[in-house]
């Protein structure tokens, strides 16, 4: 058993089946004795360039623990269904379970609270504010 | 070995040498960062030119342990379409 966190995108227009897809790898997983540690329903995002011709997508992040077998079985599901765009599969050494700086700007903006802090960094060239001023 | 006044690292780069420039240094050494993290989007948006490339560690004085773990989470992140690869798509 290994820790791995999925994420895969699912076409906007079959975006009223990501309930039904999400409980059908959840069967899958749990019926190779594996579990779900982390499950985010991002939702219907802005891409940042065209896939297959379509601009945006239903992001899903997984964080589970399961066998290479039941994987394989997930990977093979995403790449036969029509309706997934996109998946990323990497290794993780340990079970995740807070939630991901998407879950938690899409809770801040739900609840209205203070904007992502963009505190800048300053890179070279035009930070001379500890200049020879005086 | 940590001096307090701010100073070029490096040679060459020439320009004004009476110019002081704040010194760099590695963010995510100064905040103890686990695993830099592909979802975070904030943070990587702050490591590409506005053209889309990873901006190099030699101008963000990033250490080279979490520029490469930088570098493989912003690929990522171009993968997911979450950044994107270049401006002209």
């Amino acid at each position: 058993m290994r820790h791995y966190e999925i994420v895969f995108l699912v076409h906007p227009d079959q975006s009223e089946q990501v309930p039904a897809m999400i409980e059908r790898y959840r069967g899958m997983i749990s019926a190779g004795g594996g579990t779900v540690h982390r499950l985010e329903d991002w939702g219907r995002r802005q891409l940042t360039f065209p896939i297959s011709k379509v601009h945006k997508a239903h992001y899903v992040l997984l964080n589970v623990e399961t066998d290479q077998k039941t994987l394989e079985e997930l990977t093979g599901a995403f790449r036969f269904s029509d309706a997934v765009l996109r998946h990323l599969v990497v290794n993780m050494d340990e079970a995740v379970t807070e939630p991901s700086p998407m879950a938690k700007a899409a809770q801040e903006e739900k609840e209205g609270g203070p904007r992502v802090r963009r505190d800048d960094v300053g890179f070279g060239g035009d930070d001379d504010d500890m200049g020879v001023n005086a | 070995m940590r001096d307090e006044k701010p100073r070029r690292s490096g040679p060459g780069g020439g320009g004004n040498r009476s110019f002081s420039r704040r010194r760099k240094f590695c963010r995510f050494t100064a905040e103890g960062v686990k695993q830099i993290d592909y979802k975070d989007l904030a943070t990587l948006k702050q490591y590409i030119t506005e053209t889309g490339k990873i901006v190099p560690s030699r101008i963000t004085g990033t250490k080279a342990f979490y520029q490469r773990q930088l570098s493989s989470a912003i690929k990522r992140a171009r993968y997911l379409a979450l950044l994107p690869y270049t401006d002209q798509h």
